[in-house]
């Protein structure tokens, strides 16, 4: 007996009074939310259901080299999104991608070829679902930074231009400022885990009836592997969005305004 | 001197979607003098500057110096050669001493006194904050900045507006020590006293068209701000 490991679709169906009493809440005070709530709701169920019975199909049917497709699908889709955050820097999703897929495909790889997770399906979808989520968050956030930072500091960038220093080093202060930021917040979660959050893998895998101890040993891997990845995809976005922002006569390509 | 040394312009042309910012402007910037650009806000001048150390390339017309043209030289040399100080000074690191040392590293302490002292400050002034300059003080430093590369051409773009009268002279009287030590100057500037006392050329623009050039006497542009 391993507790909610048993749990069944009757569960979940019950855990929908929760939702009902968080729509309540919503309702009687007045929040003008309970329709966006309870939608949400029913979304993070469709989706989730359909991604279940698709991952249940992958492992089954496909193998690793489904598992890997599945990767590769997710680190596109994470691409268009942080290349969002870069709108107005040329090319900010192909950065965005090559930034996401740099930092997850090194990490993974690091993973399985070091073998501290195993060469299947069911290990390498969710292990890289995580490694690209946060190798999408820093690509996202090291493009914002970069887009505010070249739109204010073109004076400065010049300036260091007209010294006759090559636009790698005109940029540097730049770039480091935006890798800073897509750091701090990985480094930040990782100094604190355990002490003030209890993080998503080590809960689930107790959750899941394994012992804390090998669920400690999950979780420590998790965010080794999520600073990899967040490093790799931010420095690999950072550098490439530098070489769109600069041409070959080392100067920084007009920018539309910010809106 | 031949009659190739400087900057030679020839058909330049600059278009930003409809608006033509310079027309098939042709002039010389000898080498050795002090070349004033004149005219209304919205002339092209800046926008010439810019062009002689390939901040922006203009879409038509070629810009030679010393008889090359200046797309065929390796542009961060060409940098090194023509130094900028923008009408904004930016400063870039925490000290002074960190801004005169970016262009060149390996400026000694000796030599940074010397720079500091050309633009009128003492040699302690290396160790201040850049947050705690003034104004003047700042685009005073930019200037050192500038020189500590050694450029043999110094672009000034409004090097003097909104400065106190002891900074602009400093600036003016640098920039009259460069001409003298065989150097070029290229100065943008509304302040016509300023372009009447330092420039040995002037060319007029206006609507991004050269109106006028040559002697400050002959410039009828200067004499409207006597």
């Amino acid at each position: 007996m391993t507790g909610l490991a048993e749990l069944g679709w009757g569960g979940v169906a019950a855990s929908l009074v929760l939702v009902a009493l968080a729509a309540a809440v919503a309702c009687r005070q007045r929040l003008h939310l309970t329709r966006e709530l309870i939608i949400a709701s029913m979304r993070a169920g469709v989706q989730l259901i359909a991604v279940g019975a698709l991952l249940l199909v992958i492992f089954a049917h496909a193998g690793l080299p489904g598992g890997f497709a599945w990767v590769v699908i997710m680190i596109l889709v994470a691409g268009q999104v942080a290349g969002h955050r870069g709108t107005g820097l040329p090319r900010a999703r192909i950065a965005a991608t090559a930034g996401v897929a740099t930092g997850s495909v090194v990490t993974l790889g690091a993973l399985l070829a070091l073998g501290v997770i195993s060469a299947e399906a069911r290990v390498v979808v969710p292990v890289g679902g995580m490694i690209v989520s946060g190798a999408m968050q820093a690509a996202g956030v090291a493009l914002r930074r970069l887009c505010e930072d070249v739109q204010q500091a073109r004076p400065a960038i010049e300036a260091r231009l007209c010294l006759g220093l090559p636009a790698r080093e005109a940029f540097l202060p730049h770039q480091r400022s935006a890798l800073r930021t897509a750091l701090l917040p990985a480094i930040d979660s990782t100094k604190v885990v355990g002490l003030i959050s209890l993080p998503g893998a080590m809960t689930g895998l107790i959750l899941a009836g394994v012992d804390p101890l090998t669920a400690i040993r999950y979780q420590i891997v998790v965010m080794y592997m999520l600073l990899a990845a967040t490093a790799l995809a931010a420095l690999a976005t950072a550098r490439l969005a530098e070489h769109a922002l600069f041409d070959h006569a080392h100067r920084l390509v007009p920018l539309p305004e910010p809106t | 001197m031949t009659t190739n040394s400087g900057f030679l312009l020839d058909q330049v042309t600059v278009t930003r979607g409809e608006t033509r910012l310079l027309d098939a402007v042709s002039a010389h910037l000898p080498v050795g003098h002090c070349t004033a650009v004149v005219g209304p806000s919205g002339a092209g001048k800046s926008t010439l500057l810019r062009l002689l150390n390939r901040l922006d390339d203009p879409g038509s017309g070629q810009i030679l110096l010393d008889g090359i043209p200046i797309s065929d030289l390796d542009v961060l040399d060409l940098r090194r050669r023509v130094g900028l100080v923008a009408q904004q000074p930016v400063l870039l690191t925490d000290r002074v001493a960190g801004d005169l040392r970016l262009g060149q590293p390996t400026l000694g302490d000796h030599r940074m006194c010397e720079l500091l002292e050309r633009v009128g400050l003492p040699a302690g002034f290396a160790q201040r904050r850049t947050s705690e300059l003034s104004g003047g003080e700042a685009q005073r430093v930019c200037l050192a900045r500038a020189l500590a590369v050694e450029p043999e051409v110094l672009l000034l773009d409004e090097p003097t507006s909104g400065l106190d009268g002891v900074s602009s002279g400093v600036i003016v009287e640098a920039a009259r020590d460069h001409v003298a030590a065989g150097g070029t100057v290229v100065l943008v500037s509304h302040d016509l006293a300023v372009v009447r006392g330092i420039a040995d050329t002037v060319l007029v623009l206006e609507h991004g068209h050269l109106i006028a050039h040559g002697h400050p006497d002959e410039i009828d542009y200067l004499e409207a701000g006597r």
